[in-house]
This record gives structure tokens, sequence and C-alpha cells, in this order.
């Protein structure tokens, strides 16, 4: 049976450009819808069993993702679909953390830059569905402050100039309620992600650290999924908080 | 005791005192900024809203002042107005009773009471402050009068002698409110108003230090209404007022001289020795007075006026010795108010002394420049409270109060040892009590003004700077408001309190401004709360007033407006840069995104992408603003490794740096598309397999070296193209330098030495 992917993209050449990236990644039989909004997208979805991704209809289990759509952001999609059983992957010219980190908050599991290579966007693209995906220094700077003690990643700027250890300490409001295992990072977890800020690729920091670096990308992994889950709680606070549940 | 022998203390002040006086600040710190002010004057911060004891109080008052007018009224008098033509003669000028109507012009010779009480008239009968006698005799004489006279109209009908031998029978009737006259009403509003300040002072502080003020406000009010009770128009004082009159006003004299004493040695601060001080004075006083009521002391008056003198002289040492413990402006304003008084009590003494013994006719003027003395030295002690904030009408009431004691009192003088005729010593004396006023009414007021105001230009040119420099810095907003404010009032002492405040204000009795230290930053949560408190304004010659709270206040609201106008246009500035960026990358961007990927072949292909990149480094210059190198760094790290791992290059990479400075938005982007240049280059022409990449940051030094082993040769006869010539210009852009040499036997080292990074551009 063929694997599904939905590559949502306005750019028709960048449409059939990423679907000859998709084809090259994968040795399975490829079935690729493309849709160029996000009305279409979320046409195609329902069409499969809707945003749950339920009644055992065969879902999509790649979704490639443009931010930049002529009736949205790619975004609210990815919000949508936060239940929905696939490897969601955003593409983008947009590099920057700004861009990036909300939609990984949103569920993304990987980015993609759009100006990069073929080559190289094949090689991203398999590493993301075999569960590498990409951490630039940015974002993982994001991510710390994202999981530090008592201050989400939106509360704080991202560059408050006080970024050394120096600030981090007592005199923020000590949460009220202790946060939950699955809103903090381990010790190793934020290790590497302290590594990943300071420009260290996968390799250098499994010898720094003295493990193997499958490891490290398994930290990773867990990383994004711990952002994931804590981002929906932090929704689902804020939705209550403004009596939307 | 006495001040020590230094030169002039206003000279000596500034640098050896600041230390004392820093120590010296008891009341000033958290707390004490609110609850207790440094000095006297207590209304200051809670209090001229109405207190209910206040309220109280003031109701006492005046209940008070009724029955004592009531009571008053009861009594009866004679309704008549006479005029001492010689120390025998006193003539009936008019009365509007019938039985005397007809005898005007008449001279009143005898007062027939019932029982055969008679009294022989003469001035004396008119002289009804006894206070003021000089003479011993004399002043045992009217009392003698007083009494009788009092005493005949309590009993009933008396009859009035004339000397060319009519007379009239006339029934004493009860005054009445209206008999009080005018005068005796104002005196009452004005003893009102003395008691309720003192009243308000104490109960805004109630502290043993404000306790002789309101001894000075007590007595002072209750000598107003013995005024007011002397100069009862018509005939007869009250009976019971007459015996005693004299003691009750010799007794609120003394205590007000010696609770002056007691009052300078505890404000503004309190004096080593101070309980001596006041001891002495208090004790000098009660003797007098002891002495006095047993009639066992000859000159009593002489001795009465050397205490209230000497007092006063030992005010104005004390104060003089407190402002060199500490410059504080209020001793300074202090002792000026006591040299006025004390010298103006002095020259009325004399002239007193000196009319004396004369006639009738000057012992009436003796009587009311004593009067105008205690009229003036009441509205000082009215005024000492509220000196820093009263309005500038209120001070030149007082010192025209002042003016008056001085005219009446040369007049006297005049009149009594010149025998210079009614007009030419009124004309004389009034021309130098004008001379005294305008030399006096600066050196009087100077404390509360001050020499300085800046002159508008000055003023406007500190401000205007200082503006220029919160709009660069708005951090330093409070140092720089600081600066400010030292530079307008040059105080002695400027310290910072954590406590917020939500406007400027005087605090103490003027010898301290409370400034809000200004949210200047609306946008920043972490803004500065607190106070800035300066003390003893122009090196403590000064004292705040109202308008310097209210000048302050101004500054500030327009270092904030000035602040805000500036994040206004940065902001404008920012949303402006984003805009463009963002057109630039959605439109140019997704252009050469599609031109890429239909790119014919892969050198077009990577010459699209590189400009991609450079565009999305521009876009992302003018969007974001500044980066830490330490977080720059680690993006070109990742960036290069990427890349050489695609292109199969071993990269090493060193970065150090001694601090962590803050790249300028062109820094950066310079940089990076340096690096990102020089690192093509090695990917494209080098065919090099190992790029080392290091870069040293010291003392501001950036040091950046890219070594490859590659096939490179012979850099001096390279033709520089669009890319390296691009180096050179950001570099140059940077204010650096860069140079390509051989690397050892193969390769080649690109330096790039940027010798003043981080900071602004």
């Amino acid at each position: 049976m063929a694997v599904k992917v939905l590559i949502v993209e306005d750019n028709p050449v960048a449409r059939s450009f990423l679907c000859r990236v998709v084809r090259e990644s994968f040795s399975d039989v490829i079935a690729i819808t493309e849709s160029g909004d996000l009305e279409s997208a979320r046409r195609q979805i329902s069409l499969t069993g809707g945003a749950q991704g339920l009644h055992g209809v065969d879902p999509f289990k790649l979704l490639l993702v443009d931010l930049e759509l002529p009736d949205g952001n790619g975004m609210e999609l990815l919000a949508e679909l936060s239940q929905y059983p696939a490897t969601k992957i955003v593409t983008t010219l947009y590099s920057d953390d700004d861009h990036l980190f909300p939609a990984l908050q949103c569920g993304a599991d990987g980015y993609l830059l759009k100006e990069d290579r073929f080559e190289v966007l094949v090689e991203e693209l398999q590493k993301i569905v075999r569960g590498q995906p990409p951490l630039s220094p940015a974002i993982a700077r994001r991510l710390l402050m994202h999981f530090r003690p008592g201050g989400s990643g939106e509360a704080a700027p991202a560059d408050s100039g006080f970024s050394s250890a120096g600030s981090f300490q007592s005199s923020r409001p000590v949460p009220i309620e202790k946060p939950l295992d699955h809103e903090r990072l381990t010790p190793r977890e934020s290790e590497v992600l302290t590594y990943l800020s300071k420009g260290f690729t996968i390799k250098e920091i499994a010898s720094l650290m003295g493990i193997k670096w499958f490891t490290v990308n398994d930290h990773i992994k867990s990383i994004y999924k711990k952002l994931n889950v804590s981002s929906r709680a932090e929704a689902a606070v804020l939705a209550s908080k403004q009596g939307l549940v | 005791m006495a001040p020590r022998d230094t030169p002039d203390p206003s000279a000596a002040a500034p640098q050896p005192k600041v230390a004392r006086a820093t120590a010296a600040v008891d009341g000033l710190d958290a707390a004490g900024a609110r609850r207790r002010p440094a000095g006297l004057v207590a209304m200051l911060q809670r209090s001229w809203l109405p207190q209910r004891g206040l309220v109280v109080v003031a109701l006492l008052g005046c209940l008070g002042l009724f029955l004592l007018a009531r009571l008053l009224a009861q009594q009866p008098y004679i309704d008549a107005t006479w005029r001492v033509e010689s120390v025998e003669v006193v003539e009936l000028v008019s009365s509007p009773l019938p039985a005397l109507r007809a005898l005007s012009g008449g001279h009143l010779t005898r007062i027939d009471g019932r029982d055969d009480a008679a009294i022989d008239v003469d001035a004396d009968l008119l002289q009804r402050s006894p206070r003021w006698s000089v003479d011993d005799a004399s002043r045992q004489h009217q009392m003698t009068l007083q009494q009788r006279l009092s005493t005949m109209l309590g009993q009933g009908a008396v009859t009035l002698q004339f000397a060319d031998g009519r007379q009239a029978d006339v029934q004493p009737l009860p005054r009445g409110f209206a008999g009080l006259g005018a005068f005796f009403w104002l005196l009452g509003a004005a003893a009102l108003a003395l008691g309720l300040v003192a009243a308000a002072v104490l109960m805004a502080h109630p502290q043993p230090r404000n306790l002789p003020y309101a001894v000075i406000g007590l007595c002072q009010g209750l000598n107003l209404l013995a005024i007011g009770i002397e100069t009862l128009p018509g005939l007869g004082l009250p009976q019971s007022y007459a015996p005693h009159g004299l003691l009750a006003r010799m007794a609120f004299d003394l205590c007000s001289a010696a609770a002056m004493v007691h009052l300078s040695t505890l404000q503004p601060r309190r004096l080593p020795a101070g309980r001596w001080i006041s001891a002495a004075a208090w004790g000098a006083a009660a003797l007098l007075l002891a002495l006095t009521a047993r009639q066992a002391l000859p000159q009593a008056w002489w001795w009465t006026q050397a205490v209230m003198l000497g007092c006063g002289a030992l005010t104005l040492l004390l104060m003089t010795w407190s402002y060199r413990l500490e410059p504080n402006p209020f001793a300074r304003l202090m002792r000026r108010l006591a040299a006025a008084a004390t010298a103006t009590l002095l020259l009325l003494s004399a002239a007193v002394a000196v009319a004396s013994g004369q006639d009738g006719l000057v012992q009436d003027d003796a009587a009311v420049s004593s009067v105008i003395w205690y009229l003036f030295l009441s509205t000082l002690v009215l005024l000492l409270p509220m000196f820093s904030r009263m309005q500038p009408l209120m001070r030149e009431l007082a010192l025209l109060a002042g003016t008056s004691t001085v005219a009446t009192s040369l007049d006297l003088l005049f009149v009594a040892t010149f025998s210079l005729g009614a007009f030419a010593s009124l004309s004389l004396s009034v021309f130098f009590a004008l001379v005294v006023y305008a030399s006096t009414r600066r050196w009087l007021l100077q404390p509360m003004s001050g020499q300085q105001v800046p002159g508008a230009e000055r003023m406007f040119e500190r401000l205007y700077r200082v503006l220029r420099e919160v709009e660069a810095r708005p951090d330093d907003s409070a140092a720089l408001l600081t600066r400010l404010l030292r530079e307008l009032f040059e105080p002695l002492e400027v310290r910072t309190l954590a406590q917020p405040s939500t406007r400027s204000r005087v605090l103490g009795d003027g010898s301290a401004l409370l400034v809000p230290l200004p949210i200047i930053d609306a946008d920043h949560e972490r803004a500065a709360e607190g106070s800035i408190v300066l003390r003893f304004a122009e090196r403590g010659t000064r004292m705040f007033s109202r308008d310097d709270a209210r000048l302050t206040d101004r500054v500030v609201e327009q270092l904030r407006r000035a602040v805000a106008y500036d994040k206004a246009v940065e902001r404008g500035r920012s949303e402006e840069r984003a805009r463009i960026a963002q057109d630039l990358h959605d439109d140019i961007g997704a252009r050469l995104l599609t031109l890429m990927y239909k790119a014919p072949s892969p050198e077009v292909e990577d010459y699209i992408r590189h400009t991609l990149k450079d565009l999305k480094t521009l876009t992302r210059g003018l969007a974001s603003s500044d980066q830490r190198l330490s977080h720059a760094a680690a993006e070109w790290k990742t960036d290069i490794a990427q890349r050489l791992g695609a292109a199969q290059i071993e990269l090493s990479w060193t970065f150090s740096f001694d601090r962590d400075v803050v790249l300028g938005v062109v820094q950066w982007s310079a940089l990076t598309r340096v690096l990102r240049e020089l690192v093509s280059n090695a990917i494209q022409h080098s065919c090099a397999t190992h790029l080392e990449v290091s870069a040293t940051l010291e003392g501001g030094r950036l040091r950046l070296t890219l070594a490859d082993d590659g096939i490179g040769r012979k850099p001096q006869d390279w033709s520089h193209g669009l890319g390296l010539g691009g180096v050179r210009k950001r570099v140059k852009l940077l204010g650096g330098d860069v140079q390509w040499r051989e690397n050892g036997r193969t390769g080649i080292v690109c330096t790039v030495v940027v010798p003043e990074l981080g900071g602004r551009h």
C-alpha cells in the first residue's frame, strides 16, 4: 500500500521540487497529494478521516506544510492537527527562531529550509522521519528559556541582555504549582540543549558528554515531544482561563 | 555654648559637613520619610487635610472665644470716647449716651461712685496696659485706678465731674456684643488662628520637640486676647481682669521667650547641652514671674525686657551654633526671624523707655506700638511652620507688620527724644522704616528664595542637555535626573529611597525635597521605583519651597515626555524596518526561490542560493535588534559546519572572547556575510580537506582567521571579484583590515582584524 503524503505549498515550482525531494527520500511507493492553500488541505484531511485521524481510513503519514500560505499561516493547520497521527514538517524560507519556534510549539516534528540544496533537503527529511529533527542554536536557546522553571518562552524576551547564568536566580516568583514531569527537562536534556545553543554539532556533543550520537538524538526527540506536550498543556490552561473550554 | 570661632559658616559648610549631615539624618530612611520629617513642622505631609481632632480643637476654640465675649459683654462700662490732652487732662470726645452727649469737649476731673468711692482722673485712667508702663509707681497707679473704676462701675451709677463744673450721672450698662468693638474680634480671630496652628503642629507630630512651639503659639494667642480686652472701647475694664492683667501678660511674654530658647535647642536639631540651656531660660522666666507676683522686684519692666531680649539673643546664638553643626537652611531662617523679632523688640523697648515720663499723648503711642509689635510677633509665629509652603502674600504681610513696628517705634522715639512735631516725626519714621524694609527684606527672605534662580536661559540649557542624554540612555534616567536636580538646587546631600512616591513634595521644614523617581520607561516592567531625597538646598543656605516641588514635577514630566516621544519614534522606525524586511523577504525571497529551483546549472543555483542567503541576512538585520556575539558565533558555527559537512570538508572551530559584547545590526550582518563569503570561497575554489576557523576577542579587538589546506596560492595575484571585494568592503565598514597569505606549504590563511568591536555603531 502506498504511503500517503500531503504537501501544502502555494508555489507550484516549490511544490514540485518538494515532491521530488519526498520521492527521492523514501524507497516506498508514495502517493502524494498536493494542495495550494489551507482550505484545500483541510478538505483533503477530512477526506481521510478528519483532524483526529480516526475511522480507520488510511491517513496521511507525512505532512509538509508551508508557513506562508495565501489563506493563512500553516501553523493554524498544525494546531488543528495536533492529534493527527502523521509526521508533520514545516517547510519555510524563514530560518530564524521567531518563526520556527511557534511552529514547533504547534506540534511540528521538524522543519526544512526551502533554500537548502536538494541533497541536503533529502537528508534532512530522512533524518526527521527517522526521528533526528534539526535544532538550531537559536531554537535551542528558546527551548532552554521555555523550560526554565517559572518562565515560559513567551514571557521572557528572547534576548533580554541578561541571559548569563546570573539572572536565572530565585528573584523570579516561584510558580505555585510544581511543574509536571513532562514539562521539565531532565538534566541530560538540558545539557544537550545548552551545547546545541552554543553551536556544537551532535557528534561533538556526543563526545563531550561521552554518549553515543543517537542517544543525543533521543534526547532531542524527547525535547521536541515535551515542547509539544507542554505547549498543548499551556494552551489548554490558557483556553480554560479565557473560558473557551 | 557659644558657637566655635570658625570663619564664615556658609563658606565652611560644604565638604566636611556633608558627612556629619549624613550621620544626622535620622528621620529620612525608609519609614522615616513619611512618618518623621526632619523638622519642626509637621503639617506638610499629612496634614492640611482636616483632621478630626483639629476640627474639635477649632470648635472648642470658637466656643471659648464666644464664652469670653459673652462674659465681657456682660461687664458694665461707660460708652464714650476720650482723649488725653496732657498728663492731667482727659477730654471727652464723643458719646452716644444722652447724659454725656452735651458734654463733648469737657475735661473729666473726677468720677464719683457709691459709698463715697471716687477717683481723681488723670491720663493714667486711659492707660490700661500696665505691662508696658516702665515706671513701677505709675504702673501701680494705673492698676489702682482701673481696679477702682471697675469696682465702681460694678456697683451701679456713677457721677462724672467735669472741669467746668458740669457733671453727669451715668448708669453703666453692659457692653453687649456690639460694644466689644471690631478690634477685639480681630484679635480674637488671630488668637484663635495661633492656637489652631499650635494644636495642628502638635497633633500632626505629637513629639516633645514640638511642644515649645505649641507653648509659644498658645502664649501669643492669649497675649492677643489680653490686648483685645485692654483695648475695649469706653471706660471700664472687666472686674476680674484688672488685678491680674499685668501678671498674665508678663507670664505670656516670659513663657514665649523661654519656649523660644527651648525650641531652638531642639529644632532643627537637638543641641548638646540644650537641656541645661533651656532649663536656665525657663528658670529665669519663672524666677522673674514669682518675684513680680510678690511685688518683690523693683523695676519689673526693665527686668522683663532684659530677660526677653536675652532670650532673643540666646536664640540667635543657638541657631548660629546649630547651623554650624548642620547647615540646615531652617536654622538660618529661624536665626533671621529671631534677629528681626529681637531687633524690633529692642527698638520698641528703647522707644518706650525714652517715652516714659513724657506726657500722656506719647504714652498712648507707646501702647499702640507695643500692640503692633505683638501682631508682628504673632504673624511670625503663625508663619513659622508654613514658611516653605506659604504664599508670598503672607510673607509680605509679616514683613509689613514688622515694618509698622519699626515705624511706630521710631515715631515714638523721635517724638520723645527730639520733641519733633507729630507730622515731622511721622514722615521721618515712615521714611526710616521703609529704608529698613528695603534693606532687610532680601536678607530675611533669602533663605526662602535664594540668590540662585539660575536664570531661564541656563535652566533651559541644563534641562535640554539632560533631556538629550535621557533620550540617548533611558536606562540612566534616574542618575541623570539626580544630576539635574543637583545642578538646579545644589543640595548638600542626595540620597535615594526605595519607597515610591507619587509627586514631589517639600519635607520637614523645607530642609528636604522628596522627588519620585519617574517610571520613565513605561514598557520596562523593572523600572526603578523609589524616590530621591535632596537635603539642604544651595549648600544649606536655602529652604525648599512648594515652587521648587512644582518645578521638579514639571521637569520630571518633561523628561518622561521626551523619553516617550523618543520611544515612539524608535518604535515607528523599527516597525517600518520590519515591514520593509518582510516585503523583501516574502516577495524577492519567493521569486529567488522559484528562480533557484529552475536554475539551469548547479553554479547558477548556488549563486542564487548565496544571494538568497544574503537577502535573508539583510532582512533579518533590518528586522531584528542587537545580538550577542556568543549567540551569533553559535549560529555561524552551525551554519558553517553544515555547509562544510555537505562539501566534505573538515572544520575545526575555536572561538574565544574575554567579554560577550553586543553586536549592532550592522556589525552582525557584516560579520555574517564576511564569514559566509570566505567559507564559500574555500568550498568553491580551494579544494581543501580541512578548514580551520579561529576567532579571538580581546579587549574589543576581534581577530578572525580562516586557514585552509587547499590549492590556493599567491593571493596577491588574485583578481578580486564580487565576492572578495564584498569581503573587503564589509571589513572596512567595520573599521578593520583583511589580509590573505599563503598558509605554509598548502593553502591560504585569511586574517580579518577588527580593532573595535562591540558597542554601538
